[in-house]
């Protein structure tokens, strides 16, 4: 479990802001920090990791505290067991792929023994395997597109199991093709190691895919957190007749598209535009909205 | 869809309902929303909001005259129309803002709808539905 509460006084644009948040995390939890840019979502994360200090506070994982204010506690950034992944995914632009990893698994410091060595190989080879990378794992980053770029980043935050995933906006230096997919991988790799990860985020549709929880900050606090199909669907709409469903199939149909989406056990259909369309594929969660006034009801 | 944003300058409410008055640069929509003055009161004046209405609701009109149910009512020029067999989609200029409609392509013919052609384009208050900005 991930517990913060934390203050940092900041100067955005708009003038001089508190950033006050509390948040209490459950463990394998997927939660998104969503707001307007300069809403201090990334000072967060750097707060978590221990890259920027807070003013006041206390941040603990587990039984272990990370940092506290009036205890003096503030364990360096390489003492917290976290992995992190920011939108530039800054590998070492001189490493292989397989160098990169081999380089975060046991920095030139690490005196591992050759076990240790043996056992890390074994373990960088298992998950470039089952990213399909290992065909490029004597590539040099500038060799790779950006999405194979982004899937390295992503193992070398994993790589050291650490308890704690922290992901700023590491999907939108991609286009939609990847993005997709590469949001597939981050939720499987979320659920198959069953990390706690904070995601940051303003792009609603990813953040649907993605989150258990999510929490929208404005003004420097979390101005309301739930599951997304309530905090989004729910609230920011005015529509009472909100769904969440899955989208099943579309089909284009002259100047328009059919959307079939199974919303509980129930499909239905839709008519979108092609703009509407664009970035939705099967398999995706969405929201359906209509006005309370049009549907017509019948005694069966 | 077809998004407008505004903001809220008046909200008539009864147990239920509310007709909420939006001004979007200058011209005044109505939205009728199911939340009354004893509902969580979501949608307050001066709130920054998105009017968000399906291009299918959206009617189109050349030279009306009378009256009309419909309070949502503003002018505009056709951009581009793209007929398919059975629907027509019409992209709007609505003073420099992106309004789409689709209608059947038979009343798209029978209304002789042309590019640059100066319309009027129409959505119940009904139809709208709001989304806070932020």
């Amino acid at each position: 479990m991930l517990e913060f509460h934390l203050k940092k006084n900041l100067v955005v644009a708009t003038g001089a802001v508190q950033l006050s948040v509390d948040l209490v995390v459950a463990q394998n939890e997927f939660v998104t920090l969503f707001g307007e840019s300069g809403a201090g979502k990334t000072i967060l994360l750097r707060m978590i990791a221990g890259l920027t200090q807070p003013d006041e506070g206390m941040i603990s994982v587990g039984d272990e505290v990370w940092f506290d204010s009036r205890k003096k506690i503030n364990l360096p950034t390489q003492r917290r067991s976290i992995g992190f992944v920011f939108q530039d995914y800054s590998l070492f632009p001189h490493m292989t792929v397989v160098e990169n990893l081999r380089f975060a698994s046991c920095p030139l410091s690490c005196r591992a023994g050759q076990r240790a060595k043996d056992a890390d190989a074994a373990r960088i080879r298992d998950l470039l395997k089952t990213a399909g990378l290992l065909g490029l794992q004597d590539r040099r980053p500038h060799q790779l597109s950006g999405g194979q770029n982004q899937r390295v980043a992503i193992l070398r935050a994993v790589l050291r199991q650490p308890k704690l995933l922290l992901l700023d906006e590491p999907f939108s230096a991609l286009d939609m093709d990847m993005r997709l997919q590469f949001q597939e991988e981050v939720f499987q790799i979320h659920k198959k190691f069953g990390i706690t990860t904070i995601f940051v985020s303003h792009h609603i549709a990813e953040v649907f895919r993605l989150s258990d929880r999510v929490a929208i900050i404005e003004g420097g606090r979390i101005a309301r957190s739930g599951p997304p199909s309530q905090v989004f669907g729910e609230r920011r709409l005015s529509g009472k007749f909100t769904f969440t469903g899955e989208v099943v199939e579309i089909v284009p149909d002259g100047v328009v598209n059919i959307l079939t989406i199974l919303v509980g056990n129930n499909l239905v259909r839709t008519v979108a535009t092609d703009d509407e369309a664009r970035d939705i594929r099967p398999g995706e969660k969405v929201v359906v909205s209509s006005k309370a006034f049009n549907p017509v009801v019948f005694k069966i | 869809m077809n998004i407008l944003r505004g903001t809220i300058v008046d909200i008539e409410s009864s147990q239920a309902v509310s007709l909420v008055c939006i001004d979007v640069d200058g011209d005044q929509f109505t939205a009728l929303i199911l939340e009354g003055r004893k509902g969580p009161v979501n949608y307050p004046q001066g709130v920054r909001v998105d009017l968000i209405f399906k291009e299918t609701e959206v009617a189109i009109a050349k030279g009306i005259s009378g009256l009309i149910s419909v309070r949502n009512r503003f002018p505009g020029r056709i951009q581009q129309i793209e007929s398919g067999q059975v629907l027509t989609k019409i992209r709007l200029d609505y003073r420099a803002k992106a309004v789409s409609a689709i209608i059947s392509t038979p009343t798209a013919i029978g209304m002789n709808l042309k590019q640059d052609d100066k319309i009027e384009w129409l959505v119940k208050a009904s139809d709208i539905s709001l989304m806070r900005v932020g």
